[in-house]
């Protein structure tokens, strides 16, 4: 990304300054619009590459599961026992623990205090929990505190982190009022994940992608500088009915005509009105609430990965508690609800098509579905913060050049990455490759004729 | 066998250092990755109803599938029908 400061100042508009372009639609190959290939899956028989490139796709994946505690440092806000501020989470747990006095305790699961997870199917309308609401555009990212120890002013941006120590008397400061500037979510999850696991993942993923990486990548490769970042997510429950309507086509004959040297084949098939309706609800479904992390355009950012290592198990979720933002840094939430809205409609209709493939199965001919309709009941809306290690790496190049990520999943563990291609390496391969294959097909011709 | 097959060999060349190189791309790169949300998410479905009506029959096309399927693309938009559904 381009610094905004170096950038040269916009030119002065002109009256006939043409509209903004709308933005343009995220489809077609490639882009994350398409439905994800299976884990693990590769498109090449990997038994015919050569050995270097299969033994790379072959090696194993980083696992996902969880790990056992490690502790963190630093910590924050009052220990309910003895009222000291220095409270860190316990990494690997949903555990705080006050440095003073040694008192620890397990923050509530929102899921249980709130009846999240309850009755979806009588969902009626919007349900938005107070986190999760609209955020006023005149209030500030940064906060100020008067130290209650000193008096002295702590100031805590917002916009990346939640915590802050007072310089002069080392009290601790957490963000926990919900204040409508969209940085405080109604829960957290904490990290799990500890962080030289993550720089094991994310050095076994690239290790797996060295042959055609970028030279420059390799060689500034330092996992170690990963950093904890807590996501803002909205947690979406639904309950909704959805109906899809199109064409099936059912094959009943298979026939061939024309001669020997020249033989067509030939279908007869019988068209149906194909009309499918399913009432389904929705639990848990993560929505990025930032706008920058939800452009998820593969040709400008690589934001994509960090969707890719969703879901996470959101029904351990604590209530918040800005402790647990200990030593991590965040990034604040900047789209409301309504906002999110459409995203979520597109969503649910995806997954309504998901829900009736299994019943047009008979249609071996495949189904052509022409309209779709979506009625959404009800929805609750839970504003959330998740845990992901994000190591980047940026390429220069055109239009600022691109960001790489290589996100590891905080609770589960599920890495995913991009990692920058040489190119002419990759070209080279694929030519040589085209150039064997190209031989073996005139020497099959010279022989055959 | 014949002139036909021999002009698709010639194809095979450019067909599969594209192929190798798109997978190559997408094993580094993992642009076609993203949560697959219909299959990760914890859905709960009551029964799929519907209909099926026969409405027409075609014979002696070449195509080996019904033309615009996209009973696996999921997240391909269609028109959208405003009323509710009955």
């Amino acid at each position: 990304m381009s610094d905004p400061r170096n950038t040269p100042p916009p030119l002065p508009r002109s009256a006939s300054a043409p509209p903004p372009l709308p933005a343009a639609v995220l489809d077609g190959p490639g882009s994350p619009q398409d439905v994800p290939p299976l884990p693990g899956s590769f498109p090449l028989d990997t038994s015919k590459l050569p050995e270097a490139i299969r033994n790379e796709i072959e090696a194993p994946d980083p696992v996902a599961i969880d790990t056992s505690a490690a502790e963190l440092k630093d910590g924050l806000n009052r220990c309910p026992k003895c009222g000291a501020t220095d409270i860190r989470p316990k990494l690997g747990t949903d555990i705080l623990v006050c440095l003073y006095c040694r008192h620890e305790w397990h923050g509530a699961r929102v899921e249980e205090e709130f009846g999240l997870g309850e009755a979806i199917d009588q969902l009626r309308g919007t349900v938005i929990a107070s986190g999760a609401r609209d955020i006023d555009a005149d209030t500030s990212a940064l906060m100020t505190f008067k130290c209650t120890g000193c008096g002295a002013e702590v100031t805590v941006n917002t916009e990346s982190t939640m915590t802050a120590r007072c310089h002069w008397c080392r009290h601790v400061f957490g963000v926990n009022e919900q204040i409508a500037n969209g940085a405080v979510p109604d829960a957290v999850l904490p990290f799990h994940i500890k962080k030289e696991d993550a720089v094991a993942r994310i050095r076994q993923f690239v290790d797996k992608r060295r042959m055609f990486a970028l030279k420059a990548f390799k060689e500034q490769f330092t996992p170690e500088n990963v950093v904890g970042v807590y996501l803002p997510y909205m947690i979406v429950d639904g309950n909704v009915s959805a109906a899809v309507a199109g064409k099936g086509e059912i094959k009943t004959r298979e026939y061939t005509r024309g001669s020997e040297k020249n033989k067509q084949t030939y279908y007869d098939a019988d068209i149906y009105q194909v009309e499918r309706q399913v009432d389904f609800t929705v639990d848990d479904l993560p929505l990025e609430s930032s706008a920058e992390r939800g452009n998820l355009d593969t040709r400008a950012n690589t934001n994509n990965i960090i969707n890719t290592i969703l879901p996470f198990d959101t029904k351990n979720a604590v209530k918040w508690n800005a402790s647990y933002l200990a030593g991590f840094t965040s990034e604040k939430r900047n789209l409301d609800v309504e906002k999110l809205r459409p995203r979520l409609e597109d969503q649910l209709l995806s997954i309504a098509r998901a829900q009736v493939e299994g019943t047009v199965r008979r249609y071996d001919r495949g189904v052509r579905w022409e309209q779709e309709q979506l009625e959404v009941h009800g929805t609750r809306w839970v504003a959330m913060y998740l845990p992901v290690w994000l190591y980047s790496y940026h390429q220069p190049g055109k239009n600022g050049g691109m960001l790489h990520y290589i996100a590891v999943n905080g609770r589960t563990g599920e890495t995913m990455g991009s990692v920058p291609v040489q190119q002419w390496k990759m070209l080279l391969a694929a030519l040589t490759a085209g150039t064997i294959i190209e031989a073996l097909a005139i020497a099959f011709l010279v022989a055959s004729t | 066998m014949s002139d036909d097959s021999g002009l698709w060999l010639l194809a095979a060349g450019p067909a599969g250092a594209t192929a190798l190189y798109w997978a190559l791309y997408r094993f580094y790169r993992n642009t076609d990755k993203s949560h697959s949300f219909e299959h990760e998410t914890e859905i709960d479905a009551k029964p799929v109803t519907g209909s099926d009506r026969r409405v027409d029959s075609i014979s002696g096309t070449q195509e080996k599938r019904i033309r615009g399927d996209n009973v696996y693309e999921y997240r391909k938009r269609v028109a959208r029908v405003k009323t509710g559904p009955e």
